[in-house]
Formats: structure tokens, sequence, C-alpha cells
């Protein structure tokens, strides 16, 4: 890659003033939990239990002929299939964001993410945990090797797998443009499991969504409810995370630039005493040259009066005075 | 009971705990994430106000 990421421009953005999108959250969250929380009590009080297997003579009940048993095991369905599907769209957006970042290089696409991969997580744990509830009643077992809940398994594997990824990388830049090609990469899953007991007809997973599904209106309604409901609960929880997330990166950020700071001075305050130290040494150093060459400049001397004093023999004293004897001066 | 009518809700009794498991295990995960939300926000509070610190300790023993 030839462009690094930019956290520096991120910052101010992120600092920013709540956007609009910020201030729907609450009430979007408070919209939602309402729709959720109507779509819960519609499922209990109005809409009708789902007929199984037939019985051995027919009853009637409340004025209506039952022949099969009724199935309150159905009643999951409300509100499993909606978060399963808010799950997916969530991590769209994870897909999205990566898809940004690889294109712009900023790491608030990294952050948005990340977010958008985190609460994907908790939908698709919340839909395990739902779809596991009934895959037990339903069909005794825990678990069945089925298209729909592999894949979906691969899913939440895929997602457990970027946040491994993550923590796995500490080269926040490195960090950003594996996980951005992760969450993309993860995502291809997302349509599969979608669409896989339409792909393949052996499954034994309900399809919900069908042109001719027949779900009476007293059926549907809640479930609708529960749709919009879980979608708009998904977009708040992620603008929400969003925000946070911001926030906390803007903080480690300008520890690290606290940190860098610190670094700096106390590297700079290092050179100015080692500059300090090589300014005295060097004066040092010239103070002992000059003597040095005072001190030659003196032997010098005396060896040529020493000379002088060879040639008059009159004055042979003199010469006696020992040449060495002036190193010994200094 | 009618045995007919004890046919007819033999699987709406043995149901029920999974159903409630169900509902119950989707609110406590997503009320689990805003929990882990809240204290993430928290925490971010408290180092910006640690920051803060630091930097006008910072700023007075430059002033000094």
């Amino acid at each position: 890659m030839a462009s690094s990421s930019r956290p520096a421009s991120d910052a101010a953005r992120r600092g920013a003033p709540e956007s609009v999108l910020d201030r729907l959250a609450p009430i979007m969250l408070l919209i939602g939990a309402v729709l959720v929380l109507a779509d819960v009590v519609w499922t209990f009080t109005l809409a009708p239990l789902v007929q199984g297997a037939q019985l051995s003579e027919p009853v009637t009940i409340g004025g209506m002929q039952v022949a099969t048993k009724l199935l309150l095991s159905q009643k999951i369905f409300y509100l499993h299939v909606p978060v399963a599907v808010a799950s997916f769209a969530v991590m769209l957006f994870a897909a999205i964001w990566g898809v940004r970042f690889l294109m712009t290089k900023d790491r608030v696409f990294d952050m948005r993410s990340k977010t958008a991969m985190e609460v994907t997580l908790i939908f698709i744990i919340a839909t395990m945990i739902s779809g596991d509830l009934w895959t037990r009643f339903e069909w005794g077992v825990w678990w069945v090797w089925e298209p729909r809940l592999t894949t979906y398994f691969i899913l939440m594997l895929l997602t457990i797998g970027y946040f491994i990824l993550r923590n796995a990388i500490d080269d926040p830049e490195r960090r950003a443009r594996f996980c951005a090609v992760f969450s993309v990469v993860a995502f291809i899953d997302a349509p599969i499991s979608f669409l896989i007991t339409r792909m393949v007809p052996s499954s034994i997973h309900p399809v919900v969504f069908r042109t001719d599904s027949g779900l009476p209106p007293m059926m549907l309604i809640p479930f609708l409810l529960g749709l919009f409901g879980m979608f708009m609960v998904a977009f708040a929880l992620t603008r929400l995370a969003l925000r946070i997330n911001a926030q906390a990166l803007e903080v480690e950020e300008l520890k690290e630039q606290l940190e860098e700071q610190d670094a700096w001075r106390s590297r700079a305050a290092a050179d100015e005493a080692l500059e300090r130290l090589r300014m005295r040494g060097a004066a040092v150093a010239g103070a002992d040259a000059s003597d040095g060459a005072t001190a030659r400049a003196a032997g010098g001397h005396a060896e040529d009066e020493a000379a002088a004093s060879a040639q008059q023999p009159t004055s042979g004293a003199a010469a006696t005075t020992s040449p060495s004897s002036s190193p010994k001066e200094d | 009971m009618d045995p007919i009518l004890a046919e007819v809700y033999s699987t709406v009794l043995p149901a029920a705990p999974y159903v409630i498991g169900a509902y119950v295990g989707i609110w406590a995960a997503l009320v689990a994430y805003v929990l882990i939300l809240m204290r993430r926000a928290k925490r971010t509070r408290d180092d910006l106000g640690a920051l803060k610190d630091a930097l006008a300790a910072r700023e007075e023993r430059l002033e000094q």
C-alpha cells in the first residue's frame, strides 16, 4: 500500500459535536424497544398458536375445531428471525465500512467496521441462543449439522476470528487493512447463510422469507413489528457504540501523543546534555592542545638556545643544562 | 383434564421453558452489550479526566 492510514485528521472529526444520527439514536432505541415489546405482547396474546401433529380425534376449543396439536415453540420465531436478519444487516455495514477504509485509508472507517462487527457478534449470539433452544425442543437435539445452522455457525466463527485477528496484530495500519479485508470476506457468508435453505432443498430449517409464506395478518404483524423494532435497536446500538468507541480511540491517540511528546522531550534533553558534554570535551581538548603547542614552542626555543651555546665554548656551562629538562618543566 | 385437550396442549407446557429461555437469552445478550458499552463509556470518561489533569500539570510545569 502506498499511503498510510490517517489518524490525525479523524480525531477532529470524531471530536465534532453529535451528528443528527447520534441524536436520533436514543429515540430510535426507545421506538425500537417499544416495537419489540409490542411484538412480544402481540405474540403471546393475539397471534394464534401454530398447528403441529394430527390429533387422534378433533376437538372444539373456544368455538373453533382443532384437529392438531398446538406448538408454543414457534413463538421463538417472532424474535429469533428479526435478530438474525439484523445481524446480517449490521454485518453488511461492517463490510461497507471495511471497503471504505480500503478506499480512503481513513482510520475512522476501521473503527466503524470494528464497531459494526461487535454489534454483529452480539446479534449472532442472541440468534444462536434462541435458535438452539428452538432446535432442542423441536428436533430433540442441541445441534444438527444442517446447512442453515452450519453456515450461520461459520458466520459466528468468522466474526470471532475477526476479533482474534485484531488482537493479533500490533501495527495499527496493518491491523486496519487486514481486518477490513477480513470483514469483507466474512460478509460473503451472510447471503449464503440467508439463501442456503432455498439453495439446498434437503435443508430441514424452515424457509421464512417466501412470497407464499401464508402468514395470516395476526402472525405477520407481530413479526414485522419485531423486524423493524430489531432494526431500530441494532441501528441505535451501533450509533451508541460508534460514539463510545470513537471517544475511546481518541483518548488512546491522545495518550500516545502525550507519550510521544514525553519521549521526544526526554530525548531532546538527553541530546542537549550530550551536546554540552561534547562542547566541554572539545573545550578541554582545545585547552590541552594549546598548552601542548605552547610547551612545544617553549621546548623548541630552548633547543635553539642550547645549539647556540654549543657553538660558543666559553659559555659551555649553559650547554650542560639539559634540553630534556624543558618538557619536565611542562 | 380431558385427554383430547391434554393431547392438544401436550407440546405447549413442555415448550414454555425453551420459549422463555429464548426470549430471555436474546434480551440478556443485548442488555449485556449495553452494560459493556456503559462501562467502556465510563472508563473513557475517567481516562479523559486523567488526561486533562496530566495536561494541566504539564502546562503548570512549563509555566514555572
